[in-house]
């Protein structure tokens, strides 16, 4: 695919590669624009638009040569240091020429414009090389355009946020170019983009909501997978937040802007940004990234479900499941919230303080489920403590010096169980639950069996050796004794 | 009982003329003076050696010399096979005692210069029994496949593999290929109850045989006094009840030391995991490893750790033919240059044990 039309880059270039020179009164002088125009051309048309142009820039800034003489052949001759139409690298470097030169864009032209444009993209995903292996990816002109370049705060410029989406999507769209660099790259994003909250808002022209370079950045664009990355997972929460936590910003919409304080106290948000664990979830994991919007209310369990997958079965093949629906209720979310889920422990379990089947299920309506919660939390807590003192026992026998290795190993069985019932409550069915604790109960049972058949034996052990020590003790008392006598004989005897 | 017990010695008497052998046990007689004491120990590290050869019978019912099942089964004879635990215990300090034992030996042996002429066949016999012993300690420390046994393996075999010349070739005949592995295991089993007791029964028939031919050794001041001064006892049954006495004493600390210390197992080796910090070889290499740590990494021309193997190689050929160059004590004169060179070595052993132990 062609990134730029080779006309028109020669011409915005102009724009761009401005010599200190060239500026100010040379553009009443432009002789390229006058004949250029005269032919009305696209570049020269264009151009007359251009900020660059606006600024004081003539064609020569970019494209070399003379642009004071109407002789063609002087102000297009080698010793004008007329280049022509720069060619892959080297239209980066024309802009870069001035947009790097603090010179040029602070002290001559007052520009708050970044001066590190140039290094940025080098760095970036498009700063690799392209399938050429001559030049970079992209160049400034891939998404600035050329000789119409205006400020991105311009509804005509490609890089304004309304029509970013379109001009990354010339690239990232077209399957065929982007399997040369990264096969694996979806090439849909567009497609996600415009059903996402944020595309349709975009599309409806509000440049406030997120475009591609509100996640990505612009220049410094890096792979989602790079840790220095503002969409690596454990930065795309932070990424999402500059928006989403910033409550002025937020209020026309309506939304809470306390989503990443909320996501930063949940196990997910500890696993993600404390431990770094990129098996947790980020915002996109549950709302979607390029598509993203909040998951419907009867499509929680199954975006829960894309990790949590067996509680969700449950769920979904459990009697709540038409229950919750029937009454709009979002289904994980009821019992566990969303952002600041905390880690599932029992006591979300029973009818006691802190649990949540009460919410629903009281004393004396809908009596079945409260019992049911009832018993469910009665075994978890057995459970819990049969584990614990199983775990006592093991400790208390392996202090005593004793090899219990196979017990401690079986302890894993009953820890395997407990986390068994915390899925199996999902099923809200008593006997399943059930069927798991006992598994337990039993691991736990055979664990502290042993665990106290060897502190048994740990004390057998040392009446064993005080009743054989005392044996050994009376026999060599027994032996110095016969010495003695022995001796004694012996020496009555001579 | 009595005669029963008459008519059974009598029966056997008939067969292997054993009054002959009473008659010698009731002639031998062991010198009395004031450093008799040192002649229990031969006996003490015998009864070890016996105690390691019936515990080690009943470790092999149970254990598997190989990479994957070597640890798990000494973890089933510790849990599992009743009384394994006092076995495995018993088996592992008794090797500890064994090799203190026989270090004692030999320095008694060689304070009282009891080496000399007639006896340089048995120091000589004694000296390669305690090497054997050593060999039994590195080899059996493998066995458990544990990862400090593991590591300790591989930093004595990398030790031996720095010899110039035969070096490498014996660290990989001793590990049975480049690395410490299964193989090494299964090669350190085939030496630990096959090869070396085979050796070492065969040299501890020759050493005691020297022993009960030769008879007790007598100190120099206590061979100079008058005959009518030499105080002495019955070998049998004075002294065989006294080495007796001090076996069940020594079988007691046994006991003790296996009920309130027993020997821990550890972690299973893992080949590819990292060395754990302070991996240390048992306590009779210590001395020498110490030394080597502090030699620097070049010597002269020499690579430090050559020339700290090539001295102790030098330093032990030496004290081992210690009978056939110390003249001067085979003619009845003292030798105070080897009392000098035996407490040198005695205190050198004890002070680099210590640091090596605490580092």
């Amino acid at each position: 695919m062609a990134l730029v039309n080779n006309n028109a880059l020669a011409i915005v270039l102009c724009s761009v590669l401005a010599l200190p020179t060239a500026f100010g009164t040379a553009q009443a002088q432009d002789q390229c624009l006058t004949c250029h125009s005269t032919l009305e051309d696209n570049a020269s048309t264009a151009f007359k638009g251009d900020i660059h142009f606006r600024n004081g820039l003539t064609c020569a800034s970019c494209h070399g040569g003379d642009s004071h003489t109407d002789d063609m052949e002087k102000a297009m001759g080698t010793a004008a240091g007329f280049i022509g139409v720069p060619k892959g690298d080297r239209i980066s470097v024309a802009c870069a020429k001035c947009h790097s030169d603090a010179g040029v864009m602070v002290k001559k032209y007052n520009s708050a414009i970044p001066l590190d444009q140039m290094e940025l993209v080098e760095g970036s995903v498009h700063g690799k090389l392209s399938t050429s292996g001559r030049e970079h990816i992209a160049q400034c002109t891939s998404c600035h355009g050329a000789h119409g370049i205006v400020t991105k705060t311009n509804r005509s410029s490609p890089v304004h946020p309304l029509n970013l989406p379109a001009t990354c999507t010339k690239c990232h769209s077209d399957a065929t170019f982007m399997r040369t660099y990264n096969p694996s790259l979806p090439v849909d994003q567009l497609e996600k983009y415009k059903t996402s909250v944020h595309g349709k808002r975009n599309k409806n022209g509000d440049p406030k909501t997120a475009e591609c370079a509100s996640c990505h950045g612009s220049h410094e664009i890096l792979s989602a997978k790079d840790p220095r990355s503002q969409v690596h997972p454990t930065k795309l929460p932070a990424t999402c937040a500059k928006c989403h936590s910033d409550a002025t910003y937020m209020k026309p919409y309506g939304i809470a802007s306390d989503q990443f304080e909320q996501f930063a106290r949940s196990v997910h948000g500890q696993a993600l940004l404390e431990k770094k664990d990129l098996g947790a979830p980020a915002c996109n994991d549950c709302h979607g990234n390029h598509g993203a919007a909040p998951p419907g209310v009867e499509s929680v369990s199954k975006v829960c479900g894309t990790c949590h997958a067996l509680n969700a079965e449950l769920f979904s093949s459990s009697p709540h499941k038409k229950a919750f629906d029937s009454r709009k209720l979002p289904e994980c979310e009821t019992c566990h919230g969303n952002h600041e889920i905390v880690a599932a422990k029992d006591e979300l379990l029973g009818v006691g303080e802190g649990a949540v089947c009460a919410w629903c299920h009281k004393e004396n309506s809908n009596i079945k489920g409260y019992q049911i919660a009832r018993t469910m939390r009665s075994l978890a807590d057995s459970l819990i403590a049969s584990e614990e003192n199983a775990i006592m026992l093991v400790d208390e026998a392996e202090q005593k010096g004793m090899e219990v290795g196979e017990a401690k190993f079986k302890l894993r069985e009953i820890r395997q169980a407990r986390l068994e019932t915390r899925t199996k409550v999902h099923s809200f069915d008593l006997d399943q639950f059930s069927e798991v604790a006992t598994r337990g109960f039993g691991s736990a049972a055979k664990v502290s069996t042993e665990a106290s058949q060897a502190i048994d034996q740990y004390y057998f052990r040392r009446w064993g050796l005080f009743i054989a020590s005392l044996i050994i003790t009376i026999l060599a008392f027994a032996l110095y004794i016969s010495i003695r006598r022995i001796e004694k004989e012996q020496v009555q005897n001579r | 009982m009595k005669t029963l017990w008459n008519r059974t010695f009598t029966w056997i008497d008939e067969r292997v003329q054993l009054s002959d052998v009473m008659h010698f046990l009731e002639k031998k007689s062991v010198p009395v003076h004031s450093h008799s004491v040192w002649y229990y120990f031969g006996g003490v590290s015998l009864f070890l050696f016996i105690i390691q050869v019936v515990t080690g019978i009943l470790l092999l019912l149970y254990y598997k010399g190989s990479e994957e099942l070597a640890f798990e089964s000494i973890q089933f004879i510790m849990a599992k096979v009743e009384f394994g635990w006092l076995i495995r215990s018993i088996h592992s300090w008794a090797a500890n005692l064994f090799i203190l034992s026989a270090f004692i030996h030999m320095f008694s042996v060689l304070f009282e210069k009891a080496y000399r002429k007639p006896r340089e066949l048995t120091w000589l016999s004694g000296m390669i029994l305690l090497f054997l012993g050593m060999g039994f300690g590195f080899s059996g420390y493998l066995l458990p496949w544990n990862e400090v046994s593991f590591f300790a393996t591989k930093v004595g075999t990398d030790i031996a593999g720095v010899l110039p010349v035969v070096g490498e070739p014996l660290m990989v005949f001793l590990r049975g290929g480049e690395d410490v592995t299964g193989a090494t295991l299964s090669r350190f089993f085939g030496f630990h109850v096959a090869v070396l007791p085979g050796i070492f029964t065969v040299v501890l028939g020759l050493h005691l045989l020297l022993v009960q031919r030769q008879g007790m050794s007598k100190p120099l001041s206590y061979e100079r006094l008058p005959a009518t001064d030499q105080k002495t006892m019955p070998f049998f049954p004075n002294f065989m009840l006294r080495d007796l006495l001090l076996w069940l004493l020594v079988l007691n600390l046994l006991a003790i030391l296996a009920v309130f210390f027993p020997w821990e197992l550890g972690v299973k080796a893992d080949q590819f995991a990292p060395a754990p910090a302070g991996i240390k070889p048992e306590w009779y290499f210590m001395f020498m490893f110490q030394t080597l740590k502090y030699i620097p990494g070049e010597l002269w021309f020499l690579e430090g750790e050559v020339v700290g193997i090539l001295l102790f190689s030098l330093a032990g050929v030496v004290w081992m033919f210690i009978p056939f160059w110390d003249k001067k004590s085979s003619r009845g004169e003292e030798n105070r240059f080897i009392n000098y060179i035996g407490l040198f070595a005695l205190i050198y052993i004890i002070i680099l044990t210590t640091i090596g132990w605490l580092s």
